[in-house]
C-alpha cells in the first residue's frame, strides 16, 4: 500500500479541475457561494472555501458563470448561474470525462 | 446571533483579504466574504457551538487572508513560475560566471596600477565580486518576477516561452577533450605565473654581491602592470571554464572573447613599448643589443596571433548559432 500521503498528492492532482464541471452543473439552478460548497462536499466533490469563492470569480470573468445579487433575504447573496459559454464547456469536459472512463475501462478489461 | 461586533475576528479578517486587493474588487467581495463567513457560522452555531468558537473555525478554515486575496487576484504564488524558470537560471548562471570575473580582474587591475597593497588590492576585490554577484543576482530576479506577473496577467498574441531545439544542446564528443585542454591550460598558466612572479629572485644572471637579476624588468614590478597582467590571464583562464561548463551564448561568447584579449593586447603594449626584458639582465648575459629588440618582436607576434585567433573564434561560434 502506497504512502497515505503520496495517495493524497496523486488524489489532488486526479481530481484537479473537476470542482469546475461539478460547479458548471450545479449551477445550471442558481446558487450563492456557502449553498453551492455544502452542496459539492454532500456530493462527494471536496473542496475548501479559499479554493470555491475565488474560482467562482475567476469562472465568472471568463464568461462561463454569471451572477446576480438577491438583496431580499436577510444577507445579500450573490447567486451565481451557469452562462450559455459555461454550458458549452461543461458539455466538452463530460464528453472528455466520459471518454477518459472508456480509455480507462478498456484498459483494466485488457490487463 | 450571528451578527460580528465591530472589531471582531471576521472584521480584521475581512479587512486583512481587502487590503491585498485592487480597489475596484474590494466592495464586491466584501459583501460576499462576508455574507459567506456569516453562513458557515450560523450553521455551526445550529448545530450547538458556541458563537466565537464557531467564529474561530470558520477563519482557520479558510486560512491565512493573504493567500486568500492572492487566489481573488489571480495572483501567482510563487516569483518565477515554471514557464521562465529555465530561462531565469540559464541566465543568472551566464552572467555570474562572466561578469563577476570580468568586474572584479578590472578592479584588482585598477588597484594595482593605483600602487595600493596587497592586502587593499584583495579586500576590493572581493568586495567588488560580493557586491556585483548580488545586484546580479536581485535584478534579475526582479525582472524575471516581472515579466512572469506581466504574462501572467495577460498574455500577448502569439507570446510563447522561448522555443528549445535539439540543436542548442551542447556537443558531447569534444567534452572530454576539452576536459584534458582545460587540465593543461591550468597547469601551464599556474606554471607561467609563478615563474613570472619568482622571476625576480632566479639566480641565472647575479650582480657582483650575489644579488639575483630579474630577467624582467623590475619597472613590471614597481608599476604594478605585472599583477594587472596575471590578473588577465586568470579571468581568461575564468572564461576557459564558464566556456567548459556552460552552454555557448552571444553573452557568454562576447565577454569571452573581450577577456580573453586582454593579456595578449597588454603584451603588445609591453615588447612595443620595450618593458619586457631587464636592461641590466641583458647587459649582466652580455647578450648582443639586437637580441632584446628580437625577443620584443617574437612576443608581438605570438600576442597578435593570440588576438586573431582569439577574434575568429568568436566569429565562428556567433555564426555557427
Amino acid at each position: 500500500m502506497p504512502d497515505a500521503e503520496l495517495v493524497s498528492t496523486h488524489l489532488q492532482e486526479l481530481r484537479r479541475g473537476t470542482v469546475v464541471l461539478a460547479c458548471l452543473l450545479i449551477l445550471q439552478k442558481p446558487n450563492y457561494g456557502y449553498a453551492l460548497l455544502e452542496l459539492l462536499n454532500q456530493r462527494g466533490f471536496t473542496v475548501d472555501a479559499n479554493t470555491l469563492y475565488p474560482l467562482l470569480r475567476r469562472l465568472e470573468k471568463q464568461g462561463l458563470l454569471t451572477s446576480d445579487w438577491n438583496t431580499e433575504e436577510s444577507r445579500p447573496r450573490k447567486f451565481y448561474r451557469t452562462s450559455g459559454d459555461g454550458l458549452d464547456l461543461a458539455a466538452i469536459l463530460t464528453h472528455d470525462w466520459d471518454t477518459l472512463n472508456d480509455a480507462f475501462h478498456s484498459l483494466k478489461e485488457e490487463s | 446571533m450571528t451578527t460580528t461586533a465591530a472589531g471582531s475576528l471576521t472584521d480584521r479578517y475581512v479587512a486583512a483579504t481587502l487590503s491585498q486587493l485592487p480597489g475596484r474588487q474590494r466592495a464586491d467581495i466584501e459583501r460576499e466574504l462576508r455574507t459567506s463567513i456569516a453562513d458557515a457560522i450560523e450553521v455551526r452555531v445550529t448545530s450547538g457551538m458556541e458563537p466565537a468558537e464557531a467564529e474561530t473555525a470558520v477563519l482557520t478554515d479558510l486560512g491565512d487572508p493573504a493567500r486568500l486575496a492572492a487566489q481573488y487576484a489571480d495572483r501567482p504564488l510563487y516569483l518565477i513560475g515554471p514557464a521562465l524558470f529555465v530561462d531565469y537560471l540559464r541566465l543568472l548562471r551566464i552572467l555570474l560566471v562572466t561578469v563577476v570575473p570580468a568586474v572584479t580582474a578590472g578592479m584588482a587591475i585598477v588597484r594595482m596600477l593605483q600602487g595600493d597593497t596587497a592586502r587593499a588590492v584583495i579586500g576590493a576585490t572581493v568586495d567588488t565580486g560580493i557586491t556585483t554577484a548580488v545586484h546580479i543576482v536581485c535584478w534579475t530576479t526582479l525582472a524575471f518576477a516581472l515579466v512572469d506577473r506581466v504574462f501572467h496577467q495577460r498574455r500577448p498574441a502569439g507570446w510563447r516561452p522561448a522555443q528549445w531545439t535539439p540543436a542548442a544542446l551542447p556537443e558531447l564528443p569534444s567534452r572530454r577533450m576539452r576536459h584534458a585542454e582545460l587540465i593543461s591550460v591550468t597547469v601551464a598558466l599556474v606554471l607561467f605565473t609563478s615563474l613570472i612572479l619568482m622571476s625576480p629572485r632566479l639566480g641565472i644572471q647575479e650582480t657582483s654581491d650575489g644579488q639575483p637579476i630579474g630577467v624582467l624588468t623590475p619597472w613590471l614590478w614597481d608599476t604594478g602592470v605585472v599583477y594587472a597582467f596575471i590578473a588577465a590571464v586568470v579571468a581568461s583562464l575564468g572564461f576557459a571554464y564558464a566556456k567548459h561548463y556552460l552552454r555557448w551564448s552571444l553573452p557568454l561568447g562576447m565577454t569571452g572573447a573581450l577577456v580573453n584579449l586582454a593579456a595578449p593586447t597588454m603584451l603588445i603594449w609591453l615588447a612595443l613599448t620595450d618593458r619586457v626584458l631587464n636592461p641590466a639582465f641583458v647587459a649582466a648575459a652580455g647578450w648582443a643589443s639586437a637580441v632584446p629588440k628580437w625577443i620584443n618582436a617574437a612576443l608581438v607576434i605570438i600576442s597578435v596571433t593570440t588576438v586573431l585567433h582569439t577574434v575568429g573564434e568568436a566569429v565562428r561560434l556567433a555564426r555557427r548559432r
